[in-house]
């Protein structure tokens, strides 16, 4: 197996940095098929007096297969919670991961800064680090969504077994949070992450980084100012990286 | 002509065409109440049938051999047929319709109940709707079977007797208790069986509310179980009624919230195949024998309840009941947990919408800002 360079140059001469890498890919393709299949197989039976429900339900061949659809891609997506939330602790625990993506008291003076700068109390934005505090805030909220999710979700699947170790209310209550935390998870995924990562006109039409595992340089200077300068201390049009990987392919020179 | 006298013209026609006609009308009423006195005087009333009554009202001994060799006496009463709905409308002729003519060729069925079975056809020639709704019905098929005591037309209805079936709601019940006398037993002491017979109670359902009249389904059919609800719905999903009776109106959209009532309502559209059963409201009120759940004692209910949740969740643990939440929306009181989880979200999703919105909209505020 090969590492990936930590900075290399894309076809067209730019200079492209590591991001995220294949497991994080992986994992965001497997989020988003999970998240498709369960929002369309669940949201018509939160939703079941409208048309569009029945719709989906005589596409997917009735109302038992649709639930079994529904928890099977439930169960793909425990799984991977699971191992997610266990790969970062043994990592962090052998030393081998940081946990930059989970928030820091720093984010929120970030937030705040930002904040004045959009109202125009601050001259000028905040440096932000290798994930912003809007990053941290879809990721987290994926995480402890997630968890509500899977909770919940196990609870409903297994109901009878819930009740020998819990108080029976516990049943309702988690269709109420599964059924309302979905609807949340739907709401912040099609304002936040759409905004985010592709209507926004500084991203416009999409943000590539989660599929190619690389940022353009410039990119991440203008928007992860702190984490562009702990690359590049120079700027990276003056010298390689120092942390550059063995196997990166040198820098392009650039005419200033 | 000029439009004017068009006009006059044509009312003076529909005065010319309409005053006789309103005589006439007026006429026939007096001729039908003259009728009526008539028929209860001097029983027998249509002169068509006075033919055939001279043999069949008179003569005692008279009788029909079947082909089995049983007999039957042919004997009709002038004052029932006269009393009946179709007294004084329909003549003897217009129903057996094989007999034209006297003397008329004797009958040639092989007993008394083929003969009943032969002749109900003749109903569909009027009652042509109702006809091909009882074809949908158990009882046709069970008819169709092969199973002869099964009913047609006159055994519910009567035959020279037949009443206008609007009569008095009670003896709808009574009418099926003839063949179904034990769930009858059961009904006649339920909640609404009771309210029928002890209090003339018109709101309480006969028989026929449930299972309807013609087209009856079959209760062992899953879509039967499916549609349950909404059998019920008809009256406990009605406010007005619920509250003449201080009764809670929630029991249907509270049941429908739920997981087995969301599950019924969508096989009930049509949503395929039913796997599993799901249960209904039969499944804790009882059948035919249905109870007020208020007048037990809160421990009775729910041991109730759980043993109804065993009959599918096999050896659930008691705790298990406690996920039903008895048709009441949530309270502090009575679901602390569910009420908590409901009103965080309540307040959560528009709190953390509104501030994402807000958050892109300055962002958006500030790119135009710094063009």
């Amino acid at each position: 197996m090969f590492r990936e360079p930590l900075v290399k140059t894309g076809p067209d001469g730019e200079v492209l940095v590591k991001r995220f890498s294949r497991v994080r890919r992986f994992e965001h393709y497997l989020c988003i098929a999970a998240f498709v299949v369960l929002v369309l197989t669940g949201f018509p039976q939160k939703f079941h007096d409208n048309s569009f429900a029945t719709w989906v339900f005589d596409l997917l061949g009735g109302l038992d297969r649709t639930r079994f659809v529904h928890r099977a891609a439930g169960v793909v997506f425990s799984l991977h919670a699971f191992l997610h939330i266990l790969g970062f602790t043994v990592g962090f625990v052998t030393g081998r991961m940081s946990l930059d993506m989970l928030p820091i008291p720093q984010d929120l003076r970030d937030a705040w800064h930002n904040l004045g700068w959009y109202l125009g109390t601050r001259d000028r934005p905040p440096e932000l680090p290798k994930y912003d505090y809007r990053q941290k805030f879809e990721y987290i909220g994926i995480v402890f969504g997630g968890l509500v999710m899977v909770v919940s979700g196990l609870v409903l699947m297994y109901p009878s077994l819930v009740a020998g170790l819990l108080p029976g209310e516990v049943i309702p209550a988690s269709r109420v949070a599964h059924s309302n935390e979905a609807l949340l998870a739907l709401s912040v995924l099609v304002v936040w992450h759409v905004y985010g990562s592709h209507l926004s006109p500084e991203i416009f039409p999409m943000d590539k980084t989660i599929f190619t595992g690389y940022i353009p340089a410039h990119e991440l200077e203008e928007r992860h100012h702190r984490e562009y300068r702990r690359i590049f201390p120079r700027g990276h049009a003056q010298e390689p990286p120092p942390a550059a990987n063995a196997d990166a392919e040198p820098l392009p020179a650039k005419v200033a | 002509m000029k439009p004017a006298q068009r006009l006059l013209t044509g009312f003076a026609a529909g005065l010319v065409i309409l005053l006789p006609a309103h005589a006439v009308l007026a006429q026939s009423d007096a001729d039908t109440t003259q009728d009526k006195a008539a028929e209860a005087a001097a029983p027998g009333g249509d002169i068509r049938s006075e033919g055939c009554l001279e043999c069949h009202a008179e003569d005692p001994d008279a009788k029909v051999t079947f082909g089995d060799g049983s007999s039957r006496a042919v004997l009709v009463d002038r004052k029932t047929i006269a009393l009946s709905v179709h007294g004084g409308a329909l003549a003897c002729t217009d129903c057996h319709r094989d007999i034209a003519r006297h003397p008329h060729a004797p009958v040639k069925a092989r007993d008394a109940r083929a003969y009943t079975l032969d002749e109900s056809r003749t109903c569909r020639r009027c009652h042509y709707a109702y006809y091909t709704r009882v074809l949908d019905g158990i009882h046709f098929k069970v008819l169709e079977s092969g199973n002869r005591n099964a009913p047609t037309c006159v055994d519910c209805h009567g035959a020279h007797d037949v009443q206008d079936p609007k009569g008095p709601r009670v003896e709808v019940s009574q009418r099926c208790a003839r063949c179904h006398d034990k769930v009858y037993a059961a009904y006649a002491g339920s909640v609404h069986g009771r309210a029928m017979l002890e209090e003339a109670n018109t709101d309480v359902p006969v028989c026929t509310d449930c299972h309807g009249a013609h087209a009856i389904a079959n209760p062992k059919e899953p879509t039967f179980r499916t549609t349950t609800h909404q059998m019920c719905a008809k009256c406990h999903g009605d406010a007005t009624k619920m509250a003449k009776y201080n009764l809670n109106p929630e029991v249907v959209s509270s049941y429908l919230q739920d997981f087995h009532g969301v599950s019924n309502s969508l096989y009930s559209e049509g949503a395929t195949k039913v796997y599993k059963p799901m249960a209904t409201c039969t499944d804790c009120h009882g059948i035919h024998d249905i109870e007020k759940f208020s007048s037990g004692d809160k421990g009775a209910i729910r041991e109730k309840v759980l043993t109804v949740c065993r009959g599918c969740h096999e050896e659930v643990p008691a705790t298990f009941g406690d996920a039903w939440l008895s048709h009441y929306q949530p309270t502090l009181a009575s679901a602390p947990m569910v009420w908590s989880v409901k009103w965080a979200y309540r307040i959560l999703i528009p709190f953390i919408m509104a501030g994402l919105v807000l958050h892109i909209l300055l962002h958006l505020w500030r790119l135009r800002a710094h063009r």
